[in-house]
């Protein structure tokens, strides 16, 4: 059996200097360079292997503005094998709802698709939404927070979620999404060849009219979510201080903090 | 970098940052004081396949270009040297069989390039750079060519599977072969100790009657020294990446250390002295920097590059040494001693001044460019 699995990938901030529209209140994401979410190379890691041991191909999606393209280059260069932008100004300003729904439509559009792998949470909004959500949409067995994949059979799996005070193994029968931890793997470098092959390779471009779509589920019209404030904490107060080499100083030194803080 | 990077080099030189600081880092102070190549780092540079960088990607390589070469052994260096400099001694022999093997020899050795080690012979024990001064020689038997003698101080010697070799066809004429560690005949010689650098094993291979077809000679006969050189300019272009990525290192230890470091309450980084030290390094990287980049440029734009990589190599082998020399002041009695990597920086950098050519050479070499770029 050949697996087809869809791996959704985000580009997120390279730095934590993000900009916010000050009116949607909403990541500007045409503003900073990009990286992928670091959760999502484990993702992808978790599908090349599963392709690797069934054969098949992997497909990656991803939905933001044309700038978004390097980063679905970037899992070419691991080893995926195509790769479509969803990106449109329709799709502008949505919130996990919405982006869930463009997804699920867009997953239901590609050639029967077996699984679907999302990292855990993007590292800059953070919700870990999106993936319940297209399971949900699809109708499909969710399992999130993964730490271990063993698949059984070409149809079911066997994975272990991992949780803040246990772990719980299931088994879970095709089709399914996984929404992924770091813990699940080493994610692969990418090779100088793929890198190059990769800009050999076209992306697809899909907008709203190349799916399904309710277009009053799309963009700001399908979202529900209203951010009323976007604030910056307070910054921590400087927690690490280095005393230096020479180790007798630094014991020394040591010794006075913690006798000033009543520690010792 | 000075030349901005196309986007698919922007992420070749993110994977390689990344991965030399992930894999090659831990390595560095082992790879000094056991003078060993670690198998299962080499394991990993293989398997990510940055032996084929520059190999066609119609022979399973990466078919980057020089830029990005030079940049990839700039983004090592920074983490250890001497394993930048392994990767230069396979990527100028590779180079060489690029432009001077013909398609069968291509065929055959440029997608095991991918996979082996491959090193180029030149000098022997009686002549450095003297290659008129030869007597390992091939004779033309038939269809075939026997080769004979010994090549020593080879960069990758005793590792390289694969070997470029200069061989004397007549009195005055030398011609390049390709030899394999697999042919009858292919013995390895001694390994040498050295000073510095020393996660590149610098050895001596012994040919006694190695018999090879007509394809195994590269280009023409006597076309030799041109492969020679060729190979030297090539390889001086990556002497500067080297030489800048050592400035690099040395530069962040430093900076590290001078604003840890305190004298009468202060950091050190606050004093003049300390501060001209680190501006000393900076103008020695960002100079040398310069110039490789400015060779590798003109490599890609197949212009006359023997001439700034040349300067590369010289000025960046010196700045290099004076960089760590400075860097050795800074840190002081640490900077001396062996459980700092200060030491074997300076060690490292020392092998530039003579490896691909010695700055006595270089001297003679870019005087007569100058000359002739004068018209």
């Amino acid at each position: 059996m050949n697996l087809h699995i869809v791996v959704c990938v985000k580009q997120v901030p390279v730095s934590n200097n993000v900009k916010i529209d000050p009116v949607t209140k909403n990541l500007v994401r045409s503003s900073e360079p990009g990286v992928m979410n670091p959760f999502d190379q484990n993702a992808i890691e978790a599908a090349l292997k599963l392709k690797h041991r069934y054969g098949g191909k992997v497909t990656l999606i991803s939905m933001g503005p044309k700038n978004f393209e390097i980063t679905l280059r970037q899992g070419l260069a691991m080893g995926c094998d195509d790769a479509i932008l969803l990106s449109s100004r329709a799709f502008g300003g949505a919130d996990t709802l919405a982006t869930g729904y463009v997804l699920s439509q867009a997953i239901k559009a590609l050639d029967k698709v077996h699984l679907v792998f999302f990292g855990r949470q993007s590292i800059d909004a953070d919700t870990g939404q999106v993936g319940p959500i297209v399971a949900e949409f699809l109708d499909w067995p969710q399992v999130t927070y993964v730490s271990k994949i063993t698949p059984l059979s070409e149809e079911i799996i066997e994975a272990t979620r991992l949780m803040e005070h246990m772990e719980q193994t299931i088994e879970v029968k095709l089709p399914a999404i996984f929404t992924v931890r770091s813990e699940l793997n080493e994610p692969r470098y990418p090779t100088p060849r793929n890198i190059q092959l990769s800009y050999q390779k076209t992306i697809e471009t899909w907008d709203e009219h190349s799916m399904n779509l309710d277009l009053n589920r799309i963009g700001i019209k399908g979202s529900p979510t209203v951010v009323r404030k976007v604030w910056s904490p307070s910054k921590p107060k400087k927690m690490t201080q280095s005393l230096g080499r020479d180790v007798d100083h630094a014991v020394q030194q040591l010794l006075v903090i913690l006798r000033s803080q009543n520690i010792l | 970098m000075s030349i901005e990077l196309k986007e698919h080099q922007q992420m070749l030189h993110q994977m390689v940052t990344d991965f030399a600081h992930k894999e090659v880092k831990p390595f560095d102070m082992v790879i000094d004081k056991q003078k060993s190549y670690p198998k299962s780092l080499w394991n990993k540079i293989i398997n990510v396949g940055l032996l084929g960088l520059i190999v066609p990607v119609e022979h399973g390589g990466a078919d980057f270009d020089a830029i990005a070469e030079a940049q990839t052994i700039y983004d090592i260096a920074q983490k250890n040297a001497s394993v930048a400099f392994t990767l230069e001694g396979h990527y100028k022999t590779v180079d060489q069989l690029k432009k001077y093997g013909n398609k069968n020899l291509q065929d055959i050795y440029l997608p095991q390039a991918n996979q082996r080690i491959f090193g180029f012979g030149s000098t022997e024990p009686q002549g450095g750079s003297n290659v008129m001064g030869h007597t390992a020689n091939a004779v033309k038997e038939g269809d075939y060519w026997i080769l004979n003698g010994n090549k020593t101080m080879i960069t990758n010697g005793g590792l390289a599977e694969v070997y470029l070799v200069l061989l004397k066809t007549a009195p005055n004429e030398l011609s390049c072969f390709l030899v394999d560690q697999d042919m009858p005949g292919f013995k390895f010689g001694k390994q040498e100790e050295f000073f510095g650098m020393r996660g590149t094993p610098v050895g001596e291979i012994f040919l006694e009657n190695v018999r090879v077809t007509n394809d195994y000679l590269l280009g023409k006969v006597g076309q030799g020294v041109e492969i020679g050189d060729s190979a030297h300019y090539d390889a001086r272009i990556n002497m500067g990446a080297i030489a800048a990525g050592i400035c690099q290192h040395a530069l962040e230890i430093v900076i590290e250390y001078a604003n840890q470091r305190k004298a009468i309450d202060k950091p050190i980084v606050e004093l003049f002295s300390i501060q001209n030290k680190i501006a000393e390094i900076a103008i020695a990287k960002q100079n040398t920097q310069l110039l490789y980049e400015e060779a590798a440029k003109l490599k890609v734009q197949k212009k006359l590059y023997d001439k700034v990589a040349t300067m590369a190599k010289s000025y960046g082998s010196r700045a290099a040494f004076s960089a760590c020399d400075h860097a050795l002041q800074v840190l002081g009695g640490y900077g001396y001693s062996t459980e700092y990597p200060v030491e074997h920086l300076l060690r490292d950098a020392r092998a530039l001044q003579i490896a691909e050519g010695s700055l006595e050479k270089m001297v003679i070499e870019i005087s007569k460019a100058v000359e002739r770029d004068r018209g």
